[in-house]
């Protein structure tokens, strides 16, 4: 399943969900726009419960801006991923991004940050102790 | 087949005369011989065709000068190829006509027939003796004692006039407010002033029939405006990713640093989603606005919607009337130099926008 669609809409969703371990890898390859976002946070909580994972990490580096509706939404999917056992990481905002977001005042509450995807991983695995040796070291290698 | 063609006997002869004429008029202008032998082949062709229509005494000189016409579109064509030749993709797209085209052609001289019946007589005839007879505005300005440069401005007026009542006859449309027949000749004069005056922006979003409309005199002015000016409807959640976008675009290449245009860019996100959420359809325009030395980018979004009933409120942090952060108009203002709203309950709102060249604001002191 290379792209997760929602029964019911016919337009595929341009964002990649890998399985790495115990963790979800959400690559989203393009700008989202509202629609898109609130599909992709309902697929990734429904995937969390299918998958039985430990955590979500999300590279938003494509996402051109990351406004209140973005990140109240980045902020929901971390909330519920939490209530279910599962925490999130959101990867790769850029310098200009995380500047207007300061200005807007947007707080991503429940939500870890990390510079980049490897970072992320580092950071699944303390936060959720489950040090998956193997899925960690072979991304890593791959680097 | 053949016995038609016997029966045409004479009539062909009077052709096979021509032959060695025709040769001779385009060997005297054309080297290449395979070439010569092409295009006297293409005059004769068309001598043929109009054989019937010609006396028979006149066939020498018609088929002289059909055949230097002929040289002469060849060359025209070979310019336009040669001017064209790095555009792979549209190398002779025009110069090959298509089957509907000559019915396309007469279609558009009933509809420019039929526009034309809609001015006025003087207008018409002024515009008739300009455009198809040829006569110059000084001729023109004599005959009706004035000055040519009045004769040119009114020419350009009835022009315009002229383009509206084109497009609503070939859109089969008849303009129900009293309103849109001005409209549309502001647009299509691209006289910014009587535009404003009219507020044309505001009457295309509510009048059907002038949006469609207005898309044909719109195109005319794009090319002169594209780079300054850009409009982009906003009516789905995807419209807020384009009017976004092209912002972002737009402040790029007015020289804004990549932090600008990505602040620029958010406000845009939040004030068109603010249209998708609550008017049913708006457009945001994205343009250059330059004032005492200083310059910048202005962003107008307007919409039909309901209004903001209570706008004190909305302009505070986290107030939302959809459960969202309550963050759209606040905060669209703090990443942006100026910030206006005006609105009106149950008629629309229109949010305007500014941010300047030189104010370069780090993050911290978005205080002004």
């Amino acid at each position: 399943m290379p792209s997760p669609e929602l029964p019911g809409t016919s337009e595929p969703l341009r964002v990649s969900i890998l399985t790495q371990g115990q963790f979800l890898i959400v690559s989203i390859h393009t700008a989202l726009d509202d629609t898109q976002m609130t599909r992709l946070q309902e697929d990734l909580i429904e995937q969390v419960g299918r998958q039985r994972s430990r955590g979500i990490i999300v590279d938003v580096s494509t996402l051109d801006v990351l406004d209140s509706f973005a990140t109240r939404t980045l902020t929901q999917l971390a909330h519920v991923a939490r209530l279910r056992g599962a925490e999130t990481v959101v990867v790769g905002i850029s310098p200009e991004v995380a500047i207007a977001m300061v200005q807007l005042s947007l707080q991503m509450s429940f939500v870890h940050t990390a510079l980049d995807l490897e970072e992320g991983l580092q950071r699944l695995g303390e936060l959720t102790g489950a040090l998956d040796e193997a899925a960690f070291l072979g991304t890593r290698s791959r680097g | 087949m053949d016995g038609a063609r016997s029966e045409l006997g004479p009539d062909d002869q009077v052709i096979v005369d021509l032959v060695p004429m025709v040769r001779k008029v385009v060997g005297s202008r054309i080297r290449d011989p395979h070439l010569v032998d092409d295009l006297v082949q293409e005059t004769l062709v068309r001598v043929m065709a109009a054989h019937s229509r010609v006396e028979g005494d006149t066939m020498a000189p018609y088929a002289a000068v059909t055949a230097r016409n002929v040289v002469a579109s060849y060359a025209r064509r070979n310019d336009r190829a040669r001017a064209r030749a790095h555009l792979l993709a549209h190398g002779d797209i025009d110069s090959s006509e298509r089957p509907g085209d000559s019915l396309l052609r007469q279609e558009d001289r009933s509809i420019v027939a039929a526009a034309l019946a809609r001015l006025p007589a003087a207008e018409r005839d002024i515009l008739v003796a300009h455009e198809v007879n040829g006569d110059d505005t000084r001729t023109l300005a004599a005959t009706r004692d004035t000055t040519p440069g009045a004769v040119a401005a009114q020419l350009a007026r009835i022009r315009a006039k002229m383009r509206v009542e084109y497009l609503l006859v070939k859109e089969n449309l008849e303009p129900p407010t009293d309103r849109c027949r001005a409209v549309l000749r502001a647009l299509s004069a691209g006289d910014r002033r009587r535009q404003r005056e009219l507020d044309t922006g505001a009457h295309l979003l509510e009048c059907d029939c002038c949006a469609l409309v207005s898309a044909g005199l719109l195109d005319r002015w794009s090319a002169s405006s594209s780079d300054d000016e850009m409009r982009v409807p906003v009516a789905r959640d995807a419209d807020v990713v384009t009017a976004r976008q092209t912002g972002r675009q737009v402040a790029a290449r007015l020289g804004f640093s990549p932090t600008d245009s990505t602040l620029i860019a958010t406000a845009i996100s939040e004030i068109a989603r603010n249209i998708v959420k609550f008017a049913e359809r708006g457009e945001i325009v994205i343009s250059h606005v330059s004032t005492g030395g200083s310059d910048g980018i202005s962003i107008v979004a307007r919409d039909v919607g309901p209004g903001i009933p209570a706008l004190e409120q909305a302009m505070r942090d986290g107030y939302s009337t959809y459960r969202g952060l309550g963050l759209g108009l606040p905060g669209a203002r703090r990443l942006m130099d100026e910030f206006d709203v005006v609105t009106e309950v149950g008629k629309g709102t229109t949010v305007s926008m500014t941010k300047w060249h030189s104010a370069r604001r780090r993050p911290g002191d978005n205080e002004n």
